[in-house]
C-alpha cells in the first residue's frame, strides 16, 4: 500500500477515536471543548509506558485508557452542576491547563546514553516503539483499525442496551430523566469516564504513530475540530462523527490546490449545517429512515403490504 | 484479508511480547538546513544523516521527507516527497512545498538498509529558515 | 513592596483592557443569552485592516483606529447573521459551536490575507513613562486605562438613559413583551452585536496599540481574555466586565511576576474553572434560572 495512503488512513484512525469521545458527551447533552486533554493524557501516559518504563504496548495502551478514563471522571464530577455553554468552557479551561502542565512537565530517563522523555515545551520525543520492534507502517494500520472496530462493536451494542438508551435519555431531557428514576450524575460521570478513556486510547495510539507529541498538538483547535465531526457527521450513530472525520479528512487531501482554504471551507460547512441540520448529516431522523430502507430491501415484497400499514402508524407518530 | 490477519496476529505477539526498547537498532540522527527556493513558500532542504551512536554518516537508504504543522496535526501536512542522495556520503537533497509559514515538524522517513524516523521542528518564514530543536 | 504595588499598577492596566473585551462579551451575552466565541477574531479581521493600512497606505493612527473598529463591526456584523440570526430560539448551544467554526475560518482568512508571524502596529504616545512617587507608568498604558473606564461608563449610560437603551434591556428581560412593546428586537439586537463589535475594535486597537505588533493569535487571546473577564465577573453584567477583567490582569501580572508565563496563563485558567464551577454567576451576574442547557 502507498506509504502516504497508510499515513492518511493512520491519522484518520487515530482521530475518530477522539471524535468519537466527543460524540459520546453531546449523546449525553453536552458540548465538551476538551477531549484533546483527554488525548494528550493517552499519549503522554502510554509513550512514557513504552518508551521509559519499557512495557509492552498492549499494556502501555491499557495503562493510557485507564489513566484517560480517570482523569474524565474526577473532572466530570466538579462540572456536574454545569450546563450547556457554562460546561462547555468549563471544559476549554481544563483542557488547556492540561495542556500548559504538559509545557511545565519535564520527566527525563537515560536509557542507552540517550535522554528519553518529555521536556516541556519542546516536547516528547522518541517514543520509538514501532521502529525497536520493526513493525510496519502497514500493521500499525492494522492495529488501530482493530481497535476502532472493537470500539464500534461496542458503541453498537450501547445503542441497543439499557445503558445507551439511559445515555440518550438525559441528552434529551435531564430533569424528565432524573424524574423517571436514572441516577442522572452517575450515568453522566460513567460517560465521561468512557468518552475520556477513549480519546486517551486515540492518544496513545497517536503516540506511537508519529514518535513524537509535543503540547503545542493538543490545542482548542484540536478540542472544536473533533467535536465538530461529530456535530457534522451525524448523532444519530456512532458512525456519524467517522463520517465528518473522512469528510475533514476528504477535503483536505482531494482539494490540494486549496489546501489553504480548508479551514475557511470546513468552518463554513460547519456554520451552515448546524443552522439546517443542528443534528448533523446523520441525525437520528435519518438513521430511523436508513434504517427502514434496509429492513424494507431485505424483506422483500411480500412484507410491503406490512410495511405499508405500519408506515401509515409511524407517519402520523413522527412529527 | 488474509495478509491483514496474520498482520494483526504478528502485531498483537509483538505487543504482547516484546516490551520495551531493543538496543540492536541502528539510530539515526540528521542535520537539517532549508533556504528558501525563489518561489514563495517552496524551499531546498539538505539532510544530512548519520548514526546517532557512532557518528557515522547514513548512505544508501530511501529518504522519504514529509511535513506537519505540530498546532495543527494531520490538518496541515506537506505530502511526502523522496529525498535524491548525493554523491557526499549521508548527504540528501529535496523540496519541500509547505503551506503556510510558522513552524513545521519535518519528519525524515528512513527505510531500506535503516529504518528509523528523524523528527526536526523548523520555523519556515518568507527568507529564511530556523531550527527550534535540533 | 514596591514591587508588589508596581506590579498591582501594571495589572490594572493590562486589565483594562480586558475588560473592554469583556464588555463586549457581556453586552452580546446579556441580550442573546449566548456566546460569541468569534468576538476576538472578528476584532483581528478588523486589526488586519487596520494594519493594511497602517503598511500599505501609511495611514495615521486615527485612521487605524477607524479601520479596526468598522473592520471589526463588519465582521462582527457577518458573525450575527451567521451564526446567531438563523437560529431558532432554544439553539444556544448550536450558535456557540457554529461562532467557534467561524473563529477557524475568520483565523485562516486573516492568515491567508496577511501571512507572517507578526506585523507592526502603530503606537499611542510613546516618549517616557511617568512617575508617580516610586511608581512607573506608560502613557500609553494610562490612555488605554482612561478609554476602557470611559467607554464602560458610556455604555452604561447608554444602557440607562436613553431610549434605545432602555428598549435593549427590555429586550434583555423578556424578548416577547420587549416585542409586544413595540420595541424592534431584531434590530436591538443587530445594534448591540454591532455595538459590541466596535467596543472590541477599540480595545483590540488599544492593546495592539500598546504591544506595538500583531500576530494571528491575537483572536484567541482576545476571546480568552474577554470570556475570563467576563466569567468573573458575572455575565451579562457591565461593572463585572470591568472589574473581572481588572481582577484578571492583576492576578495574571502577579502570577507572572512569581512563577513566568506559563503558570501565569496556568492560573488564568484556574480562576475561570473554579468560577465556573463554584460561583458560575461571577461576581455580580446573576445565573439564569435554567443554566444555559440546551434548552435554554
Amino acid at each position: 500500500m502507498d506509504p502516504y495512503l497508510v499515513s492518511v488512513l493512520s491519522n484518520t484512525g487515530v482521530i475518530s477515536f477522539v471524535a468519537l469521545s466527543a460524540y459520546l458527551l453531546l449523546l449525553t447533552g453536552e458540548v465538551s471543548f476538551g477531549q484533546q486533554a483527554f488525548f494528550a493524557i493517552g499519549a503522554y501516559a502510554a509513550g512514557i509506558a513504552t518508551a521509559m518504563w519499557g512495557w509492552p504496548l498492549a499494556l502501555a495502551l491499557v495503562w493510557s485508557a485507564a489513566a484517560g478514563a480517570g482523569c474524565a471522571a474526577l473532572i466530570g464530577i466538579p462540572t456536574l452542576r454545569l450546563h450547556g455553554v457554562y460546561f462547555a468552557i468549563a471544559t476549554l479551561a481544563f483542557a488547556e491547563m492540561v495542556r500548559i502542565l504538559f509545557e511545565l512537565l519535564r520527566y527525563r530517563v537515560e536509557i542507552d546514553g540517550q535522554l528519553v522523555g518529555p521536556d516541556g515545551t519542546d516536547g516528547f520525543r522518541d517514543i520509538r516503539y514501532i521502529f525497536d520492534n520493526n513493525i510496519e507502517e502497514f500493521e500499525f494500520l492494522v492495529l488501530i483499525y482493530a481497535v476502532l472496530a472493537i470500539v464500534l462493536l461496542g458503541f453498537m451494542l450501547l445503542e441497543r442496551s439499557r445503558l445507551g438508551v439511559m445515555f440518550r435519555m438525559i441528552g434529551g431531557d435531564a430533569t424528565l430523566a432524573s424524574l423517571q428514576g436514572i441516577a442522572v450524575a452517575r450515568y453522566k460521570v460513567l460517560a465521561a469516564g468512557i468518552a475520556g478513556g477513549l480519546a486517551a486510547v486515540g492518544g496513545g495510539l497517536y503516540a506511537h504513530l508519529t514518535t513524537y507529541v509535543e503540547p503545542r498538538i493538543f490545542d482548542v483547535m484540536l478540542g472544536v475540530h473533533t467535536l465538530a465531526y461529530g456535530l457534522i457527521g451525524g448523532l444519530g450513530t456512532a458512525l456519524g462523527p467517522l463520517l465528518g472525520v473522512a469528510i475533514d479528512i476528504g477535503l483536505l487531501e482531494s482539494v490540494r490546490i486549496f489546501a489553504g482554504y480548508r479551514m475557511i471551507i470546513f468552518g463554513g460547512l460547519v456554520a451552515l449545517l448546524l443552522i439546517v441540520r443542528p443534528r448533523g448529516l446523520l441525525d437520528e431522523r435519518a438513521v430511523h429512515k436508513i434504517g427502514q430502507l434496509l429492513r424494507r430491501a431485505t424483506r422483500g415484497t411480500a412484507s410491503m403490504h406490512d410495511s405499508t400499514g405500519a408506515e401509515g402508524r409511524t407517519k402520523g407518530g413522527l412529527q | 484479508m488474509k495478509a491483514m490477519v496474520r498482520a494483526l496476529a504478528v502485531m498483537i505477539a509483538l505487543a504482547v511480547w516484546h516490551p520495551g526498547a531493543a538496543h540492536a537498532q541502528v539510530r539515526a540522527k540528521a542535520e537539517v538546513t532549508c533556504v528558501s527556493a525563489g518561489e514563495k513558500l517552496h524551499y531546498d532542504c539538505i539532510f544530512t544523516l548519520a548514526n546517532a551512536r557512532s557518528g557515522e554518516p547514513i548512505s544508501g537508504v530511501t529518504l522519504s521527507v514529509g511535513a506537519d504543522m505540530p498546532s495543527m496535526p494531520g490538518m496541515h501536512n506537506a505530502p511526502p516527497v523522496k529525498a535524491t542522495e548525493q554523491p557526499a556520503k549521508g548527504v540528501y537533497t529535496a523540496r519541500l512545498v509547505l503551506e503556510m509559514h510558522g513552524d513545521w515538524a519535518v519528519r525524515l522517513d528512513l527505510s531500506g538498509a535503516v529504518r528509523d524516523r528523524v523528527i526536526a521542528v523548523l520555523r519556515f518564514e518568507d527568507d529564511q529558515v530556523t531550527s527550534i530543536k535540533p | 513592596m514596591i514591587d508588589l504595588v508596581q506590579n498591582t499598577i501594571d495589572g490594572i492596566m493590562i486589565g483594562s483592557s480586558y475588560g473592554l473585551l469583556a464588555l463586549g462579551f457581556t453586552v452580546i451575552f446579556g441580550v442573546m443569552r449566548r456566546l460569541n466565541l468569534s468576538y476576538g477574531p472578528t476584532i483581528m479581521v478588523g486589526a488586519y485592516f487596520g494594519t493594511v493600512l497602517y503598511l500599505d497606505y501609511g495611514a495615521g493612527l486615527l485612521a487605524v483606529a477607524a479601520a479596526v473598529v468598522v473592520g471589526s463591526v463588519i465582521a462582527g456584523i457577518y458573525v450575527e447573521r451567521l451564526c446567531f440570526a438563523p437560529m431558532k430560539a432554544g439553539a444556544g448551544i448550536a450558535s456557540m459551536v457554529s461562532s467557534f467554526a467561524i473563529w477557524m475560518q475568520l483565523e485562516q482568512a486573516a492568515i491567508l490575507v496577511l501571512p507572517r508571524h507578526t506585523y507592526p502596529f502603530p503606537a499611542i504616545g510613546g516618549g517616557a513613562p511617568i512617575e508617580l512617587g516610586p511608581f512607573f507608568a506608560r502613557t500609553d498604558h494610562l490612555i488605554m486605562l482612561a478609554s476602557s473606564l470611559a467607554l464602560a461608563a458610556a455604555v452604561q449610560l447608554l444602557l440607562y438613559r436613553t431610549r434605545y437603551g432602555l428598549g435593549l434591556r427590555a429586550v434583555i428581560a423578556n424578548p416577547v413583551a420587549a416585542n409586544l412593546v413595540g420595541v424592534n428586537v431584531k434590530r436591538s439586537i443587530m445594534l448591540a452585536f454591532a455595538g459590541a463589535s466596535a467596543i472590541g475594535g477599540v480595545a483590540g486597537f488599544l492593546v495592539l496599540a500598546v504591544d506595538q505588533q500583531v500576530t494571528p493569535m491575537f483572536g484567541m487571546w482576545a476571546t480568552l481574555k474577554g470570556l475570563i473577564a467576563m466569567i468573573i465577573g458575572g455575565l451579562g453584567s457591565i461593572p463585572g466586565a470591568v472589574l473581572g477583567g481588572l481582577l484578571l490582569g492583576i492576578v495574571e501580572i502577579h502570577s507572572q511576576w512569581q512563577f513566568g508565563p506559563q503558570v501565569r496563563d496556568l492560573f488564568a485558567y484556574f480562576v475561570l474553572f473554579t468560577f465556573l464551577v463554584a460561583r458560575p454567576g461571577g461576581l455580580f451576574g446573576r445565573v439564569p434560572e435554567d443554566g444555559l442547557s440546551n434548552r435554554a
